[in-house]
């Protein structure tokens, strides 16, 4: 009884902010962690965080985690992830370099490694509905192949490194970061949100039968959903080489995780659906790439800096499952 | 001396966020009695029920069971205690054999160090089935291979113990075919006839009258008033009847909503055109099946669990792979449900929760996904339009919710239904497949449902009408087609002199 009373004398004001915090939660935690992460890091870094230097260094990371999990948002709306990610970029990051030397086209290296994105995303989409397995196999499958590519292409160069003597000093510049990161973002938003790839990725996630019961094609959309994310990765892999300028054989290795923290980071649901928003990937990049610099500046060692990563990674999937929907079949 | 009740509930009171579900109940279930419980969708009928067995808790307010307070932990412990309840929705475990399913839970008891022994459980099973009346089920064979009609009856065979002192039916009727529904209430009887109490939810007022000793009404979360046995007892009586029903519209409803509830006409013309056609269809027990369904037509089917009709709907939308035959409509072969669409077929699933809905996304988008392809106009799907058509379908349907934005998981199951439908009236189909429309759905809405599809009949579309109420199918269809065994056993035309009971002799 006394419950009750007290819900009904609280002020409307409050039981709106209630409400709105209720239907608002993800946000809210991911906000949170942002804010905290700029908070908490500013002050053990001795305000290091904000020197010009390390705003340049975060900017420039930010944009590449920024630009793939826009595209990530996608698959992870269907509820799926792409675990070749990183060995995809580690070819990418060499291919190019080979190329640019040979033939000084970036234009040349970059139309090639986007087809290469593309096909990856179209055997990622359609192979797996067609030989009836999980697109994580398919992943699996692609990071083995590109994880041997990468290998014989640093092998043939006879170095542990290779590196490109082009300038890319443009794709570093503040503006074209900033640029392309509003670019992308303004695509992915609107594709996610007024067309039906986005809808219809929601579906795919949440409930695949009543989404193809509702007349769409999924293994179409599917395709078209890995291949936006392809575009993405090969534009991210861009910005990597000019942030690098060269590539190795560990050139790549742990994005596919990155990505996926970014995102659970910035509120997405591992299981994709309806509640996957493209706010989640921008929150989520930034965020991350603010714990990672962060802990880095306050003295934290490199070994300890993953085993935070990966408690803050659990915390928030247990947090972020939790189902406090509490409903029952009617 | 008055009889004492085996179950208290005093100032239940229960809110989701914003949306209050009960206000102040007070309730009490006496022994021995058949309770009905009756209310427009989402009058908090399955809340205040399942808070009892153990489901959810209250928000504030006190039980008492045999006099002690109740305060149950979960749904296994409460029926453990004798306090159970039938769902609504199918609520079985996909992957498990059907004597695993109706063990669940008690499977230690029939192993040693963790190993069971499978002949002993399944013979236990069997056993249990039998007693059911329900020896057609094999307790060793996978829960799939069964129909959601039967894997219905295996929950109940489940539930329903020795022990078992509140059994809670939860409109499980309407997921149940005319066998099992006579399975069930010889069931609920006997319980009654031992002194236990039943609690039997539904909306349809026959299957109430005919069945419950005692009933209580429920309008927006309050108790509006219970009619004891006598008052009952009135429907018996041919003449008093028809103003006892209006009596208990009238406090669910809370205005009066007359009685005409079905088509009025009875007029069966329709246009030449073919509007689906089933040639040679060979599907599951369905041998060499043809149709033609034509614009402007109500095609009804009906018939006992595993008759077949529920795969002719199937098969239609092309969800069905065909053994033999083809379903056409206009020159297409339809053989999926991405070319039923498209050639503007509609199909409302009798399993809501996992085919026609998706519980996890708001109520706009489930109305709006079929729609995307005519919403969007040069890839742009205009969200202000968006929302029009959705409120504007959910208005029609008079959805109980917050706004559109809120997730179908939260709605009541009649609630759901009506999500389920308006999806397709959204898409204005040319040609609409129902399984069971109407199932759940209060009588208030019920009744707009049926003018609606009188409309579309008069607009020239042509529907399929599948339905375990036979009274829904004279009320509403032009021919009804009686099946049983994958077989036409039956056809009957529209008439004012159709009865039930000249339909149930094909039926078995
Ligand atoms: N998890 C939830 N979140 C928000 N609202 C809920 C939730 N569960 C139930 N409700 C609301 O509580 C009210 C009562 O629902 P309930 O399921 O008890 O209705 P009902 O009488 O069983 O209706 P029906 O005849 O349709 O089954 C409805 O308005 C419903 O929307
Ligand atoms: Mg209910």
């Amino acid at each position: 009884m006394e419950n009750t009373k007290q819900v009904k004398s609280m002020p409307e004001w409050l039981k709106k902010a209630l409400g709105f915090a209720r239907d608002h939660v993800y946000d809210i935690f991911s906000v949170a962690g942002l804010v905290l992460c700029v908070i908490i890091f500013s002050i053990t870094s001795n305000g290091r965080l904000w020197s010009s230097y390390n705003v340049g260094i975060v900017i420039e990371q930010v944009t590449m985690y920024v630009i793939i999990s826009l595209g990530a948002v996608f698959v992870y709306a269907m509820g799926y992830m792409d675990v070749s990610l990183g060995s995809q970029m580690g070819v990418y990051v060499l291919l190019m370099i080979m190329i640019v030397n040979a033939t000084g086209s970036l234009l040349l290296a970059f139309l090639v490694i986007l087809a290469m994105a593309l096909a990856c995303g179209a055997f990622n989409g359609a192979v797996a509905v067609w030989l009836r397995l999980p697109s994580i196999v398919t992943s699996l499958f692609l990071m083995f192949i590109f994880g041997g590519i990468q290998y014989l292409l640093i092998e043939s160069t006879g170095s542990n490194t290779i590196s490109t003597s082009l300038d890319m000093d443009f794709f570093t510049e503040t503006w074209v970061m900033a640029g392309a990161m509003v670019l992308v973002g303004a695509i992915v938003f609107y594709l996610f949100n007024f067309t039906k790839l986005g809808k219809y990725t929601k579906g795919i996630g949440a409930n695949e039968l009543t989404t193809s019961q509702c007349g769409v094609n999924t293994t179409k959309w599917k395709v078209i959903a890995y291949m936006v994310f392809g575009v993405c990765v090969a534009v991210g892999s861009v910005f990597l080489l000019a942030r690098t300028g060269s590539g190795g054989r560990g050139t790549g290795s742990g994005y596919a995780m990155d990505i996926m923290l970014c995102l659970i980071l910035g509120g997405m649901p591992l299981s994709g659906g309806t509640r996957s928003k493209v706010r989640c990937a921008v929150i989520g990049s930034v965020t991350y790439v603010l714990l990672s610099n962060g802990l880095l500046l306050s003295g934290v060692e490199m070994n300890l800096v993953n085993l935070v990563k990966a408690i803050v990674f659990l915390v928030v999937v247990v947090l972020s499952c939790r189902d406090n929907s509490g409903y029952y079949p009617r | 001396m008055a009889k004492q009740a085996v179950m208290e509930i005093r100032g239940m009171n229960k809110h989701f966020g914003p949306t209050v579900a009960l206000k102040d109940v007070d309730l009490d279930f006496y022994p021995g009695e058949i309770r009905g419980l009756v209310g427009e969708n989402g009058s908090g009928k399955s809340t205040v029920t399942s808070i009892m067995a153990g489901m959810q808790k209250a928000t504030s307010g006190e039980m008492k069971y045999n006099g002690e307070p109740w305060k149950p932990l979960s749904m296994a412990w409460a029926q453990e205690k004798g306090v159970c309840m039938i769902l609504q929705e199918a609520n079985t475990v996909a992957g498990c054999t059907v004597a695993e399913n109706i063990f669940a839970g008690r499977l230690s008891e029939f192993g040693k160090f963790g190993v069971i022994n499978m002949k002993k459980l399944n013979a236990a099973a069997q056993e249990l089935l039998d007693s059911f009346g329900l020896g057609r089920i094999k307790a060793s064979d996978q829960i799939a291979n069964y129909t959601f009609e039967d894997r219905k009856l295996v929950e109940i065979v489940r539930c329903v113990t020795e022990d078992t002192v509140i059994l809670v039916v939860d409109e499980t009727t309407t997921a149940l075919s005319l066998d099992g529904r006579q399975i069930l209430y010889k069931l609920m009887h006997s319980l009654a006839d031992r002194g236990r109490t039943v609690v039997f939810i539904s909306h349809d007022m026959d299957e109430i009258l005919e069945q419950c000793t005692t009933l209580t009404v429920l309008r927006d979360g309050n108790i509006i008033g219970t009619l004891d046995e006598e008052e009952l007892a009135q429907a018996k009586d041919e003449e008093k009847r028809e103003k006892l029903v209006e009596k208990i519209r009238f406090m669910m409803v809370g205005r009066d909503i007359g009685n005409a509830y079905y088509r009025e006409d009875y007029d069966t013309s329709h246009l030449e055109e073919v509007a689906l056609e089933f040639k040679d269809v060979s599907v599951g027990p369905i041998k060499h099946f043809s149709l033609q369904l034509h614009k402007g037509e109500i095609l009804g089917f009906g018939g006992l669990s595993d008759c077949g009709m529920r795969l002719i709907g199937r098969a239609g939308f092309g969800l069905e792979r065909l053994e033999g035959g083809q379903v056409v409509r206009g020159g297409k072969v339809i053989d999926s449900p991405l070319k039923a669409i498209r050639s503007g077929i509609g199909y409302v699933s009798k399993n809501r929760d996992t085919e026609a809905l998706i519980l996890s996304a708001p109520i706009g988008y489930n109305i709006a996904l079929p729609s995307y392809d005519e919403l969007s106009r040069f890839s742009f799907i205009d969200p202000v339009k968006e929302n029009r058509m959705v409120t504007n379908e959910a208005g029609k349907y008079a959805v109980k919710c917050k706004t559109v934005r809120q997730n179908v998981s939260t709605l009541s199951g009649g609630n759901k239904q009506k999500v389920s439908f308006a999806k397709w009236t959204a898409k204005d189909s040319d040609v609409l497949i129902m399984d069971c429309p109407t199932r759940g759905v209060d009588i208030g809405v019920k009744q707009s449902m049926y003018a609606l599809i009188a409309q579309m009949k008069r607009d020239g579309k042509a529907i399929i009408l599948i339905s375990e109420e036979l009274s829904e199918l004279i009320g509403m269809a032009d021919k009804i087609m009686i099946m049983k065994d994958g077989e036409v056993t039956g056809e009957f035309m529209r008439s004012p002199d159709l009865q039930e009971t000249d339909i149930i002799g094909s039926m078995i």
